[in-house]
């Protein structure tokens, strides 16, 4: 069965782009122009996934539709938003959007991160998670807090480790700084941020990154936080 | 006042009647000739001493005293001898001319230094006022000095024309005024009337005060119109901009779309995919320039809001340099670290477009085989990132200008990337260095300021299970 996919935003040239892509990659798309629209056809049609523009041109605004929607429903979002916006992404974060793109996008990043989104429910969803994680020449085994890098056993902290797994274990989705700080160090730590780009930091030499050459695992989202790479 | 005014006459007479007294006692040993030069000294001194009032009166009085007690016959007006008489005669003149004499050149003595210390004051003023940058620093600076110079009471700046003082204290208005404009009033209050002189002093202090006021209004003017005419120059270069640099992509995007529309049958699905990626290809070369073009005229007005917070150098580092392996599949950047950097205050998200606008920069003008290297360092207070660059240098005029939006130089030209990351650096009260890169090149280093602060080495207290 095709999944259903409900596009919300205001300018119908967008909306129709968004549609004849959406459609090529086999999803069945309905849309919505207003953020109370939006909300009425959530309900009516339960769609698979929302992508939701955060400025509407009228209230509410994808802020506001994204919060209402998270009082009763764990319907992935994903959020358009503008470049520059950082405070609005990390915002729309907070209340519970799944992820958000940057305009103008290619729509094949688009639809990686609808997939990635998508799948990233299923497994949350199922009872027993992955029990370890690869990608590129690292391996975390989360049973036995095993970590190793092109076959070589790597030796971290205690921090070091509970970072790379709160990272790993959601991998391909944006946690903020806030975020990773209170899955890590705790919510008593508030807003020491700057624990997290010190240890960040740490890790990355360990698992020897080579950003010269793109070989990384833990990816910036300038202003906002840290992504761990899509596993596919 | 009156009592006042008549003290020196009392306090000569005083004297002279001192004189005559000791005098008389001694009638017998001295002669008239004593007798006059002695009361001719008394003269001279009060003529310096009080004034030339009190000079006079003393003279007139010393003729009647030693004519009428210490000239034979005693205790009457008669003399004796003639020659007496003659004495008597030209100790009066001596005594009127000199006394006037001595008088004025005491005070023309007293004007000089009155002068002397005016011009003290003033020149004190005048050097303050010069070094003055507001108008508020040239109120305090008159206010000190009538306060402390000229014993002002009360001393009020109004800011307009005209204007009152409470008290019942001599009290002067004077105009802070150059040519047409007047900058305020004056108000001083003093606890007596001023002298001719001192008001004089007065309107001085007030005239350097206003010509003060009106140079610092004057550089005001003038900074202002240099802000008005970069801002004039930037629209200038945005309007060049808009009509080649904005056109070209819109011209390429509208000819492919229209060529797909109108061709569609007769091209081939490789040009039909060409002309699709020249399309998305131009799209972008566009969104970048808006973009360029709108965090330019931000950054310009002030108006970009810096998201600080302690970051890592090595970590924008590291991001610019994924970007460009993204972007060519080559690696073409080299990273040079030190151990343990420590975080510096930046925006991230603004730093990072003004790294990659330097890096993409400095690619240009680096050999295909060759790698550009961004080199991280902190010295002292402040913190640099160098993007170091093995191509040809820059001409000094070049290197002054290059920055600029738009520039033409001999190498070709630079768009919107440099000048958009000088403004970032700037905005975090940091610099863009522009050195020669030894062996040949350009090196751009972002220099921004640092804070040591205690290292952020922090293992979690219980690190979170599960």
């Amino acid at each position: 069965m095709k999944l259903k996919i409900l596009v919300v935003d205001d300018e119908p040239q967008i909306r129709r782009q968004l549609e004849i892509a959406l459609a090529g990659y086999g999803y069945d798309v309905v849309w919505a122009t207003n953020g109370d629209e939006a909300i009425r056809k959530t309900a009516q049609l339960s769609p698979d996934l929302i992508v939701l523009d955060i400025s509407l041109g009228s209230e509410p605004d994808g802020i506001e539709v994204c919060r209402s929607l998270r009082e009763w429903s764990k319907i992935p979002v994903i959020m358009l938003s503008v470049h520059g916006e950082d405070q609005t992404k990390i915002k729309a974060l907070q209340i519970g959007a799944d992820d958000y793109v940057t305009k103008p996008f290619n729509v094949q990043e688009l639809e990686a991160r609808i997939q990635a989104v998508l799948r990233r429910t299923s497994t949350e969803a199922a009872a027993n998670p992955k029990a370890e994680v690869r990608v590129g020449d690292l391996y975390i085994d989360l049973a036995n807090r095993i970590v190793r890098v092109a076959g070589e056993e790597i030796h971290l902290t205690p921090t070091e480790y509970n970072l790379l797994r709160v990272l790993a274990t959601h991998p391909g989705k944006v946690l903020t700084h806030r975020a990773i700080l209170n899955a890590v160090w705790g919510p008593e730590y508030g807003e020491m941020d700057q624990y997290v780009r010190v240890f960040v930091n740490q890790l990355r030499k360990k698992l020897r990154e080579n950003p010269a050459r793109d070989v990384r695992y833990i990816l910036n989202e300038p202003g906002v936080g840290y992504r761990f790479v899509n596993i596919t | 006042m009156r009592l006042k005014a008549l003290r020196p006459y009392g306090l000569s007479l005083v004297i002279v009647m001192a004189m005559t007294m000791g005098l008389w006692l001694l009638r017998d040993f001295l002669t008239l000739a004593n007798f006059t030069t002695l009361f001719l000294f008394a003269v001279l001194v009060i003529a310096i001493w009080q004034g030339i009032g009190p000079a006079l009166v003393s003279a007139f009085v010393s003729f009647v005293s030693i004519n009428f007690f210490l000239v034979r016959p005693l205790y009457t007006l008669i003399v004796a001898d003639p020659r007496d008489l003659l004495d008597l005669v030209v100790f009066l003149v001596v005594a009127v001319v000199g006394g006037q004499l001595a008088a004025q050149a005491q005070r023309q003595a007293a004007d000089a230094r009155q002068r002397a210390f005016e011009q003290e004051i003033l020149y004190r003023l005048t050097r303050d006022l010069n070094q003055s940058m507001t108008a508020g620093e040239v109120h305090t600076i008159l206010t000190d000095t009538l306060w402390r110079d000229l014993s002002a009471r009360q001393v009020q700046i109004l800011p307009e024309a005209g204007g009152s003082i409470e008290g019942s204290e001599a009290v002067h208005y004077v105009l802070l005024q150059v040519g047409e404009t007047v900058y305020g009033t004056l108000c001083t209050a003093f606890l007596e009337p001023l002298s001719a002189g001192q008001q004089q002093l007065l309107n001085a202090c007030a005239s350097q005060a206003a010509m003060a006021l009106h140079r610092i209004e004057l550089n005001e003017r003038a900074l202002r119109t240099h802000q008005l005419e970069q801002a004039d120059r930037l629209k200038t270069a945005i309007l060049r901009a808009v009509s080649h640099d904005l056109r070209t992509p819109i011209t390429v995007i509208k000819t492919s779309a229209s060529n797909l529309r109108q061709l569609l049958q007769q091209l081939s699905p490789d040009q039909q995919l060409e002309i699709a990626a020249t399309i998305e290809n131009e799209a972008d070369i566009l969104n970048d320039l808006v973009g360029n073009l709108l965090d330019l005229s931000r950054l310009q007005a002030g108006a970009v809001q810096l998201n600080r917070a302690a970051n890592s150098l090595e970590e924008l580092a590291g991001d610019a340099a994924a970007r460009v392996w993204q972007r060519t599949g080559q690696e073409r950047v080299r990273l040079v670290f030190p151990e343990d950097l420590p975080l510096v205050e930046f925006d991230y998200g603004l730093a990072l477009q003004a790294l990659s606008n330097l890096v993409e920069n400095a690619l240009r003008y680096e050999a295909p085989d060759s790698a550009i290297e961004l080199r991280g360092e902190i010295g002292g207070d402040e913190a640099r990132l160098a993007v170091i660059n093995h191509g040809p240098n820059l001409t000094p005029e070049e290197r002054a200008r290059i920055t600029e939006p738009f520039f033409h130089g001999k190498q070709g030209k630079t768009g919107l990337g440099l000048a958009i990351a000088k403004g970032i650096v700037e905005a975090h009260h940091g610099r863009l260095q522009i050195d020669d890169t030894p062996g040949g090149g350009v090196t751009f280093v972002i220099v921004l300021p640092f804070n040591r602060k205690e290292e952020a080495q922090h293992e979690a207290q219980n690190p979170g299970g599960g």
